[in-house]
């Protein structure tokens, strides 16, 4: 069972030192939600488990200073995560030579399924310095992975606005989806910086519109469709909805996918002689 | 931002913000005006060094300050005085532009060209045909009902 | 004897006192797994059964999210301020769970202790709540361990309890409470009977025992590694108040507003100087539990928390008050705090 492979290796490299601490997933009943764990001694790594309640998105935790101090980390990832990785790693926010990554084969998570899972193509990671489980990786059609976003955008300018007037009216700035997300790493966040003050603090409408379009655009291009932040927030925004089309922007333009290829030149903070134009007159 | 002068109150009288770079629309702009090429004066035009410096921000930023059009404008490909600024506008403009339309944000309403120094006269024509667009449309209420909204 | 009102007699009430310009908020479901107290306009929108609890709290009918507190414009050299929004009309709140309501007596003393905030009581006089007893709890409730319960009637100006026959006992608490049922309700000999409530999670002496010694316990950096610094728990806890006035507008003319703050996020603390006392998300978490379980009780006579369990709920990674409070009543029952 992946779990009790899981738990293996991570006595292992705990008990020789390879890391000193394992950041995975935690649950504290059968029944219950699992939760991130940061495990630091061998003799504890029967609080690790792994089945479909693991959400979370934890390469999340490496930004994070209180962790950092924790020492050389062993991180579990599900292949949606572990592109996060590449991401993370090409914009020189990780050095993967003093990380150890265990990928764990996922054939989904949430009951019933996440709807990122249905559109899945990195069920078996791919980057992985260990890999558990066996998981295929069949390729998806684009339409599959933005089906969604497709349906959505069949309504009219007019019914899209209306629909965030009212999506949007929700949100009271607790900034879950920006604590949540593995790109959101920046020291001070533009929310946050007040001489001048860009984006209002306030959450009115007027200042959740220009909160969800400031992180979607600061995303173009690096959100891995986790979908965490979307899981996450209070009150029920659908804001895999904004990601999805910066997302989908960037593979139908430059037939990028955030994490996938870890070679890829990102695409903000680059740009080709070719990019279209054809609605600059 | 002040009604303009023009303003009699019988119509109603769009405002248009250009962003625009220095060393290209902005010396364009100046042309016009040198040529006495007479264009509406309902463009509030806001000097950047660059198109490259432009943030997205800033065309969110337009409309709350209650813009009915914006637009955007820079040297043509090539001809950036900083080389490659433009270029990375480009970029940004082409996937901006598809979270505006996932918005509901009135497309009709945001406007990007290349005017250089040389075009005085394109950059006539073009605010000229922006403001007649923009005072057919009307005012954008869009934006200013999500302002309004407590 | 007690006062008992049907389902459908409650729902058209609710349709009257709309009707009458209350400005009125229940439970809604807004997706289906998102209930969320909103304003109503109609009883049809209201969700009385089928979720354990929304969301959020009903803290923002009183103590709103975002609140202009006066306005301004420049004009040359002469500026003129503006008063905040007008008072608010009457409000009314149906189906509240008890627990959310138990926070106003809790907050009434924060509000009202060196500065009358007259913002909060304005809103709060023009405010009844009208509470819906709970039939059950999840894993996340607590109320038990703060001296509230299923059934509790602290904050309520009226109580409802299910009869489970499609009828609703009706408990008049408080003056607020009876005109709003006055003549509306039938008798009966039905009384509403609640569950116990959850098992209790601490008690207050282990954790006072803990707190005693605890400050310096490397164990508040253990138990919190896994925060995220957001703000979730807060502003969907009934009883968090923090706050942050800004200003917003430009040269000229704005408003000075008040809009809810977070102790988690980083920089709650920063100050002008640069300087900040509480540098780590472990400092910030001891913190939360320290004002809720150790400092407003002393100052206040009362826990700044009615156990309902949203910041457990909300968390994007499980965790909020009650899996700290657990740990404590471990760590203190297995031998007191460690040096």
């Amino acid at each position: 069972m992946i779990q009790d492979e899981l738990r293996q290796l991570c006595r292992r490299l705990l008990e020789d030192g390879t890391v000193q601490v394992v950041i995975g997933y935690g649950q504290s009943s059968d029944d219950g939600p699992t939760y991130p764990v940061f495990v630091t001694d061998a003799a504890d790594v029967d609080r690790l488990v792994w089945n479909d309640q693991c959400f979370a998105n934890l390469t999340t935790y490496l930004k994070r200073k209180e962790v950092k101090a924790l020492g050389k980390p062993a991180i579990i990832v599900k292949g949606c995560d572990e592109r996060a990785l590449a991401v993370l790693e090409k914009e020189s926010q990780i050095d993967r030579t003093q990380m150890v990554v265990i990928g764990v084969a996922c054939e989904g998570v949430g009951q019933p399924r996440e709807p990122k899972c249905a559109a899945c193509d990195v069920h078996m990671p791919r980057f992985s310095d260990h890999v558990l489980g066996q998981a295929a990786n069949t390729p998806v059609e684009a339409d599959r992975r933005y089906a969604d976003l497709e349906a959505f955008m069949k309504r009219s300018p007019a019914e899209r606005m209306a629909y965030w007037m009212n999506e949007l009216s929700r949100c009271f700035k607790c900034y879950a989806c920006r604590a949540t997300c593995p790109m959101c790493y920046c020291e001070r966040c533009i929310v946050d910086k007040n001489r001048p003050q860009a984006i209002d603090t306030s959450p009115t409408l007027k200042g959740n519109f220009a909160w969800h379009i400031a992180r979607a655009f600061h995303l173009a291009g690096r959100c891995v469709g986790c979908d965490e932040c979307t899981r996450v927030c209070p009150a029920g925004i659908d804001l895999r909805l904004l990601n999805m089309s910066l997302a989908k922007a960037a593979e139908d333009e430059f037939g990028y996918r955030a994490g996938v290829d870890r070679e890829a030149e990102p695409i903000i903070g680059s740009y080709s002689l070719k990019d279209k134009e054809s609605f600059i007159r | 931002m002040s009604e303009h002068a023009g303003d009699n109150g019988n119509g109603f009288e769009p405002k248009i913000v250009a962003y625009v770079c220095n060393w290209c629309t902005y010396l364009g702009a100046d042309l016009a005006g040198t040529n006495r090429l007479a264009y509406p004066p309902n463009v509030r035009i806001i000097r950047l060094p660059c198109t490259g410096r432009i943030d997205f921000n800033l065309i969110i930023k337009a409309f709350e300050m209650k813009a009915d059009a914006v637009l955007v404008s820079g040297c043509h490909p090539g001809d950036c005085h900083y080389t490659a600024g433009n270029y990375h506008a480009r970029r940004r403009w082409m996937l901006f532009r598809e979270l505006l339309e996932t918005m509901g944000i009135d497309m009709n309403r945001i406007h990007f060209t290349w005017i250089s120094a040389a075009e005085g006269r394109k950059f006539q024509q073009i605010i000229t045909e922006i403001t007649e667009k923009t005072r057919q449309m009307g005012p954008y209420m869009d934006y200013r009902k999500v302002c309004e909204a407590s | 004897m007690s006062e008992i009102i049907s389902k459908e007699d409650l729902l058209r009430l609710v349709d009257q006192w709309i009707g009458q310009g209350k400005r009125t908020a229940g439970p809604t479901r807004i997706k289906s797994d998102v209930v969320l107290y909103a304003p109503i306009r109609s009883s049809s929108d209201v969700q009385l059964d089928g979720f354990i609890r929304p969301r959020n709290s009903i803290k923002e009918f009183i103590f709103p999210r975002h609140e202009k507190l006066y306005g301004y414009k420049v004009e040359g050299r002469k500026i003129q301020l503006f008063d905040a929004e007008p008072a608010v009309g009457e409000q009314l709140i149906i189906a509240a769970r008890p627990c959310d309501a138990a926070a106003f007596p809790i907050l009434d003393h924060v509000f009202n202790w060196d500065y009358k905030d007259e913002f909060y009581n304005r809103r709060r006089q023009a405010t009844t709540i009208v509470t819906l007893a709970c039939k059950e709890y999840d894993r996340n409730c607590f109320c038990t361990s703060v001296g509230l319960g299923p059934a509790a009637e602290s904050g309520s100006d009226a109580m409802l309890l299910d009869l489970g026959d499609g009828s609703y006992e009706v408990r008049c608490l408080t003056e607020k409470g009876k005109a709003l049922f006055a003549g509306k309700t039938g008798t009966s000999d039905k009384t509403g009977t609640v569950p116990p409530g959850p098992k209790k999670i601490f008690t207050k002496e282990s954790i006072d025992a803990f707190f005693a010694g605890g400050y310096d316990n490397p164990e508040w950096q253990q138990m919190t590694l896994r925060c995220l610094g957001c703000g979730a728990c807060a502003y969907t806890c009934p009883t968090c108040h923090c706050f942050d006035i800004v200003d917003e507008g430009n040269a000229a003319g704005g408003a000075r507003v008040k809009n809810w703050d977070a102790c988690q996020f980083c920089m709650f603390t920063a100050h002008a100087s640069g300087h900040n006392p509480r540098t780590n998300q472990g400092q910030r978490q001891r913190q939360r539990i320290y004002h809720k379980f150790e400092i407003y009780p002393t100052k206040f006579g009362e826990i700044l928390c009615t156990g309902c369990g949203n910041c457990t709920r909300n968390c994007p990674v499980e965790l909020g008050v009650r899996p700290v409070l657990e740990t404590i009543e471990t760590l203190s029952v297995a031998g007191g705090t460690k040096a």
